[in-house]
This record gives structure tokens, sequence and C-alpha cells, in this order.
């Protein structure tokens, strides 16, 4: 038992998490906004995609135990349990207050503490350093009944500062507890400032590996990192298993990014839609690698890895639905050993049912068909092929194309919509305008069905076009040409371009809807440090200046 | 209740360690948490008998605990044992976080309480246990007066649910009940009267039971005073009804134990009284200070000094009674 999310439906489903916690916060006047933004992906992979548990009932025997030994992330915490269905997300906002269920610190729930506690919440935090001991003693206790539990404890970098940590590190490798796994949650700040000037705890790798652990190390906001690291997990014996989950604290919100004194400070509720606005808002970036030089995959990978992009785009061509080829399922196999990174396989194939299962033994993690290339029987059985597989569902449209009434009875379950700006087959084609308002319109139709899921923008986007389908509601953003021009195209400083044209939209959008929601200064002298590289193009350059 | 004879000696460690083992096997939940202190505090044997369900943390009393809390969760009943000066002296902010706040089956049995831990000195003298400990909700205070009382303790703390403070100490005490004592005489939060009396009470617990004993005997041969003494093993929740009734049957109470006289059952029982039937009390206990080494041949010289003896409590009854004459 467990959510078992697609990457999609898991990204969209962390978003949310980070939207209810804040609501919670700004309604409490209090909270930790900065922890509980920074371990919203190692919550929200645990408990979407990896746990096995049953919200409805949260004693089932052989459940995987999370510990949140770092209770101070609690809105991020109760959150995520609310998302997961332990109780209504509405309830955040009696966070913190006097009769709620929610308090600042989250209570294991019992018959005994019903009042104070919610279902899920295995461990009573707010003392730091205790959660790794508690997590051995389940974990021994699973042991000792032959149990499939696996215990998954998060803890935080300045709670490492307690002597108990380390004591518990020695405990759980004494006892090889291979059913153990713990998460450090590394935003390297702590309620006084940095966390290396506080107590410094480098070199956290080397210690916990001195300390018998087996350790991996990932970037802690990319889902597809923690899942690997929690698969290797799964395959560790004899050893307890350390993730170094580096992370930004207040990540997703990016005036509290980074930032201490967003450590345990609640936003003004006045503020409150800009910032459910900036979440959003949240975009991919997915290059295409078709684009340029049609060679040397692998390395075109490598290179936009580097830059931090989200997703792999590949155009799939047949040949027969697009004039053109490009490559198919067996090459998708090859390059999936060369990255971690979200595949998101846009299929221009004819009959796409029959070539499905390719694409899922390939292991992409979206995979797009094309409205014409199939009816909608075809089309169900294609996507509940895909979610059985824990692949995210998507759909294209070519320019000329209305979105098929045919698939409004399966909206809930497609998690992209890609809107085509050019005609599929070739790359390195004009942006058709035309496309925009078709978007737009698109958007908020399906919205209104019940649609929950990414627009995808493909075709000609590049840092112009980029704004307009921004605006029009696109999410991800299929780069192909943008980023791939020949084969000495300057990577690094194209997707820069993309991120800043990204963030000038993002921030004239906030920046209007603070004026209309008249908080218009406040806001800007909240996000001044943000504002000011863009404040030229947004004309606020005076502005800023009278803040200052 | 009959008296056994007195002079038997016999180790509450030694009683502790073997109920464990009785109880780990009829109760397979039963799982021990210990810390480098296992063969003191008796739970090597049921290490011996159930090594998969024993744990050695070493010398980490915080873990030590935590861990207990942990097994608790998943199902287990934990009983978690070392000294009292680091249980709770060491983890006290975990005891009240990890275990008492959600309510969870960790049975603390401890050993070393009080003066009597040898020559160690005031660092292991644990004199403050109860107090810290009966402060948090949920936590059950139970300090046995002999071996054959702690082996009943010892199991109805195994089989009532939610956490559960108990101190032992270290040497071997003279019984208090006969080897014969029935389970039903060791109910939470009852009281027992040992020894009926009507002209004052001396409540008790721990090994000042026995000496409490001996000072109602003195009091009658030498001042013909019948005194009541009553065993209370649960400090932690108070037997009220006894206190008043004591209060109200013999009109003053002393109280004795190996504990600071601050916070521990003196306090417990001055509480008690004064909300129902007040009346003269006075406590005998270690004078709010600090204790000292001191070999185990002269365990009776350090108690003395320390006011910790028979001449003591039964000064005590004296100096109640004149306070109520005048």
């Amino acid at each position: 038992m467990g959510l078992n999310m697609r990457y999609l439906e898991l990204r969209r489903k962390i978003r949310e998490v980070r939207m209810w916690a804040i609501q919670g916060i700004a309604e409490a006047g209090s909270g930790h906004p900065g922890a509980s933004f920074s371990a919203a992906e190692i919550m929200g992979t645990l408990y979407f995609r990896k746990m096995r548990y049953d919200p409805k009932n949260p004693d089932l025997e052989d459940r995987d135990y999370f510990i949140n030994s770092k209770a101070h992330s609690a809105p991020g915490y109760y959150s995520t349990l609310a998302v997961a269905g332990f109780f209504p997300p509405e309830e955040l906002k009696t966070l913190r207050k006097l009769g709620s269920r929610l308090q600042g610190h989250p209570v294991r729930h019992s018959e005994y503490q019903k009042n104070h506690s919610v279902p899920g919440v295995e461990y009573s935090g707010g003392s730091l350093g205790i959660g790794l001991s508690v997590g051995i003693g389940i974990a021994l206790a699973s042991r000792l009944d032959n149990k499939k539990s696996r215990v998954y404890v998060m803890i935080g970098d300045g709670e490492a500062n307690e002597g108990q940590v380390w004591e518990a590190s020695m405990a759980a490798a004494k006892f090889k507890l291979e059913n153990f796994v713990a998460i450090l949650d590394r935003n390297r700040i702590q309620q006084d400032g940095f966390a290396e000037d506080i107590m410094p705890i480098d070199p956290t790798k080397d210690k916990w590996a001195a300390f018998n652990w087996q350790v991996f190390e990932v970037d802690g906001h990319r889902v597809e990192q923690i899942m690997d690291a929690l698969a290797k997990a799964d395959e560790t014996h004899d050893k307890p298993v350390m993730i170094i989950a580096n992370t930004v604290k207040g990540n997703g919100i990016r005036h509290m990014a980074n930032n201490p004194q967003w450590h345990g400070k609640a936003p003004s509720k006045k503020q409150l839609p800009l910032l459910l606005e900036e979440l959003e808002s949240e975009y991919l970036i997915a290059p295409s690698i078709i684009a340029g030089v049609r060679e040397n995959y692998e390395e075109k990978i490598k290179l936009v890895e580097r830059e931090g992009v989200e997703l792999i785009h590949l155009d799939v061509m047949d040949g027969k639905f697009v004039p053109n080829s490009t490559f198919l399922a067996d090459t998708i196999k090859k390059l999936r050993r060369v990255t971690s990174l979200p595949f998101d396989a846009h299929l221009m194939i004819e009959k796409p049912l029959d070539h499905i299962d390719e694409y899922i033994d390939a292991r992409c993690d979206i995979v797009t068909v094309h409205a014409e290339a199939c009816n909608e029987n075809e089309f169900a059985q294609i996507k509940d092929k895909l979610i059985a597989a824990g692949i995210s569902p998507g759909v294209a449209i070519n320019p000329p194309t209305q979105f098929p009434e045919w698939l409004y009875p399966h909206l809930k379950d497609i998690d992209t919509v890609t809107v085509m700006s050019v005609n599929p087959g070739f790359s390195g084609q004009k942006f058709m305008p035309e496309v925009l308002p078709k978007m737009m319109a698109l958007n908020k139709d399906l919205r209104e069905r019940g649609f929950r899921g990414y627009i995808e923008a493909d075709g000609g986007i590049d840092s112009v076009t980029l704004q307009q389908v921004y605006d029009a509601g696109a999410r991800i953003f299929v780069a192909g040409s943008a980023v791939y021009k020949n084969s000495n195209s300057d990577i690094h400083s194209a997707i820069i371009e993309l991120r800043h044209e990204a963030a000038v939209t993002l921030e004239r959008k906030l920046i209007d809807h603070a004026t209309r929601l008249g908080v218009r200064k406040e806001w800007m002298n909240a996000r001044k440090h943000i504002l000011i590289p863009y404040a030229t193009r947004l004309g606020i350059k005076g502005e800023l200046h009278a803040i200052e | 209740m009959q008296l056994s004879n007195a002079k038997k000696l016999a180790d509450m460690r030694g009683a502790y360690g073997e109920t464990l083992v009785e109880l780990g096997k009829s109760d397979s939940r039963i799982v021990c948490v210990g810390g480098d202190t296992t063969d003191s505090l008796k739970t090597k044997k049921f290490g011996d008998k159930f090594p998969e369900r024993m744990f050695n943390v070493g010398i980490a009393e915080a873990n030590l605990v935590s861990i207990a809390a942990g097994l608790a969760i998943a199902g287990k009943i934990a009983f978690a044992s070392t000294y009292a000066a680091f249980i709770p002296g060491r983890c006290v902010d975990q005891i009240r976080n990890t275990i008492c706040y959600p309510n969870l089956d960790v049975k603390l049995v401890v050993s070393h309480s009080g003066l009597t831990v040898g020559p160690d000195g005031a660092s292991h003298q644990q004199i403050e246990d109860m107090s810290t400990t009966r402060a948090m909700p949920n936590m059950r205070v139970i300090s046995p007066a002999d071996a054959v009382s702690t082996k009943h303790l010892i199991r109805m703390v195994a089989t009532t649910p939610g956490p559960f403070y108990v101190r032992l100490v270290r040497p071997a005490t003279g019984l208090v009940y006969p080897e014969s004592a029935s389970a039903d005489q060791f109910k939470l939060g009852r009281g027992n009267i040992i020894v009926d009396g009507s002209d004052a009470t001396i409540i008790a617990c721990g090994l000042m039971v026995e000496k409490a004993i001996e000072a109602a005997d003195v009091l009658k041969r030498e001042n013909s005073l019948s005194c009541r003494v009553v065993d209370m093993f649960t400090v932690k929740p108070i037997d009220v009804d006894l206190v008043a009734r004591c209060a109200a049957q013999t009109g003053m109470i002393v109280t004795a134990e190996e504990h600071n006289i601050i916070g521990g059952l003196g306090s417990a029982v001055a509480e008690a009284a004064s909300e129902t039937n007040p009346v003269p009390i006075k406590r005998v206990g270690v004078p709010d200070m600090f204790g000292e080494s001191a070999r185990d041949e002269e365990v009776d010289d350090l108690l003395e000094k320390y006011g910790l003896t028979t001449k003591e409590i039964a000064r005590a009854v004296l100096e109640v009674r004149s306070r109520i004459k005048k």
C-alpha cells in the first residue's frame, strides 16, 4: 500500500504541500516556513511515492514508518500528511491555534492524544536529536517481528549538533539496521544563522561513513535523485543508510530561500495570495536533445544536467506520423543510464498503443502521445498502462487541432497537455503566435473540467516566446534550438537567459498582483533583493531606490 | 499484615532480573534496553535467555530511553535500565517528551537510587529522581520496599499500560513482606499499612520502610506510642485516601525516604494531607544537600550522617507530638 505517484503528480502534490503549509503559517502568524520548504521534496517523495501505508488504517501492520525528528518542519509535515489523505488539508488553517489537532510540534497520534494530534504522526517531536534513536527502536522491533517495515527518519543539520544523534549513529551501525534510513535535510541554516558558523558538522559525509553507515548524497529538491537514493537504500545490506539531502531553506519562495531570517517567521496574511501565486508558477525547463546537431545525445544530456534543468525532452519520430525520423525506445533505454533526470518522451509515432510497452520498458517518466494518433479506446489503454507503471501520461495536440472532447473523461489522469506551437516533425521552426489564445483558453477550460496537470509548451520556445507561453499558463517549456543552437553553442548562457526571462515574467506578474491587492510597496520591500537585478526591465528602479 | 523475619536480606535487583526473565517467557512483547550496566542491573539474565530481545546501547542514556520509546511505538513493552544517576539524571527531556507525552509503554527500572550506592560518592547518589519524574504528566513513580515487593511490582508495571519509573537500591535489604505475599497486595496507587497504630503514622518508601518499622518498634518500647507504618510504594499516584485516613486517625504524619526531602515522598504526602486533612508533618530524608563516598561497611554511618535512620524517624515522631502538645 502506498500512493506511488507519477513524476508530475508527485511534483504537483509537493507544490500543494508548500501552498497548504504557507497558508497554515500565515494564518497562525508563526511557524517555520524555512524547514517546511527545505524538506518538502524529502517528505513528499517518501509519502507520495515510496512508503507503504494506508491513510484509512494508520496502524497497518507492515507499514513503513516516518519519524520527523526535526519537528519544527511541522507545517510541511502536516501538509504532506493531509495531501496524502490522513486528514482534510483545510485543517491546516487551525495550525498552532488553541484547541487545534495541529500542535506547534506534532504529537504522536493515539486514543490518548486524539485531540492534539492527527492520524499518521508516529512520534512526538520538538526536542531535537531524539528521532534517530526512536527510529532505531522501531526498526529493532520490526526486525524482531519479521515485519517488512522500513523506518525513515528525517533529521536537520542544526539538529546534528545534539550529541544524541551520534549516540544513535553508533547504535544503528552496531545493530546492522538494514531496514533503517536516515535523511539529513542539509539546508545549512539554523536559528542563529549559517550552520557551519554556529557548529560545523562538515565533513558530514565522511563522519557518517566513519560511523559505519552507507552514505548517499543527493540534491534534496530533486525527487528523482531522492527516489534513486531510496532505491539504493533498499539494496543496502548489513548497515543503516544515510541520505544527505542538500537543500535550500525556504525553497519555493524566492525571497525566503536560503535566508536565515525566514527560519521561523510567518509571512503577512496580506501577502499570502502572492506567495501562493509564486508557488503555483513553478515551471520546468525541458531541453529537447534533437535540436542542433543530431548526434552525441549523451553529451547533450550531461551538458544541460549541469545547468540544473528539470527534464530531458525526447522527441520520438517514426518517419510515418511525421515525415522525419529521430530515435525510438531502444535509444532511450541506452540514454537512461546517463542521468537520473526525468525523461519526458514525446511520441510522434503512428499506433502508439502498439509500442507503448517499449517506452514503459525504457523507463520514461512522462510519455506523451498525440491526440491525432489515437482514438479514445486506444488512449484509455495507453493511459492505463502508463499509470500502472507509475509513468505520467501526457497528450499532445498539433497547432490546428482542437482539444478533442473524447479526452474530457480522462482529464483527471492526464498529467500534461502539450500544446504544439509548431507543426511537429522538424526542429528549428518559428513559434506560431496564434497558438497563445488557444493555450490560454484551453488552460482555463481544462481546469474547469478538473484537469490538474501541466500545460507544456513545445515549439519555437526561446527567451521571448517563453514569456508569452508562461503568461498563457504553460509550466513546462520545451526548449530546443534555444539551448542547442549548434555544435559550439553556449548552453550555459542559453539556460540562464531562459530562466532570467521566466523570472522577469513572474516578478512582473507578482508586482501587478501586489498592486491589485494594495500591497505593492510592502511586497517590493520584502522582495527588494530579488527585484534589484530586474529593476530596469520592470521599470521599478526609482521605486526600489525609494524603498532603500 | 504479617511481618516476616525482618533480618532476612534480599536483593531488589536480583528480584527484578528474575522477574523479567519470567515475564519474558510468558510475553514475547517484553524487551529490555541496557546501558553497559546489565550485569549490575541483573538484566543480563534476560539477555542470556532472550538475546534477540536485549539491546545493550552502551553508555548513552538519552539514546537508551529513546530506543525504548521506539520499541514501544512498534508494540513492545520496553524495560529500560541503568543507574538512577543516569535515568532520569541524564535524560529528563527524553523521558518527558518522548515517553510521557505520548504515554508510551516504557518501564524505566533503575538501581542505585539514593545514598546507598557504595563508595562512588555524590555524583552517583541520585536523590532528585522522584522529584523530576513525579512532576511529569502520565508518569507513575514506584519505590519498592524490598525484594518481595519488587517482584510483584515489576509484574504490575509490566501489565499496566503506560510509563513507569521504578527506583531500586543497590544494597540487599531486609524483607518487609513474607515471601508468600500475593500480587493483590501491590496495587498501583494503594499504600499498605504494615503495622497498625493510632498515635502517629510513619509513611515510608524504599529501604526506609524497614527503618520505619524499627522506629515504630522503638517508640512502642521506649515511649509507649502506637505508630502506624505505611509502605507507600506508589509515590505517584499517591494514595490520597490512605494519607487522609492516616491524618484523621493518627493526627500526625512523619515521612521517610532515601531522597531529598524536596519533591519526593514527603512532598507528595504533604500535598495530599494538606488538601484533605491537614495535620502536622515532618519529612525525614536527605536534607537538601549532596552526599559523599562511603565504603560498603560504612553504609550505616553514611545514612546516620545524613539523617536516614531509625533513630531519626523516632525523633521526628516525638518532635511532631511535642509540637502538637504546645
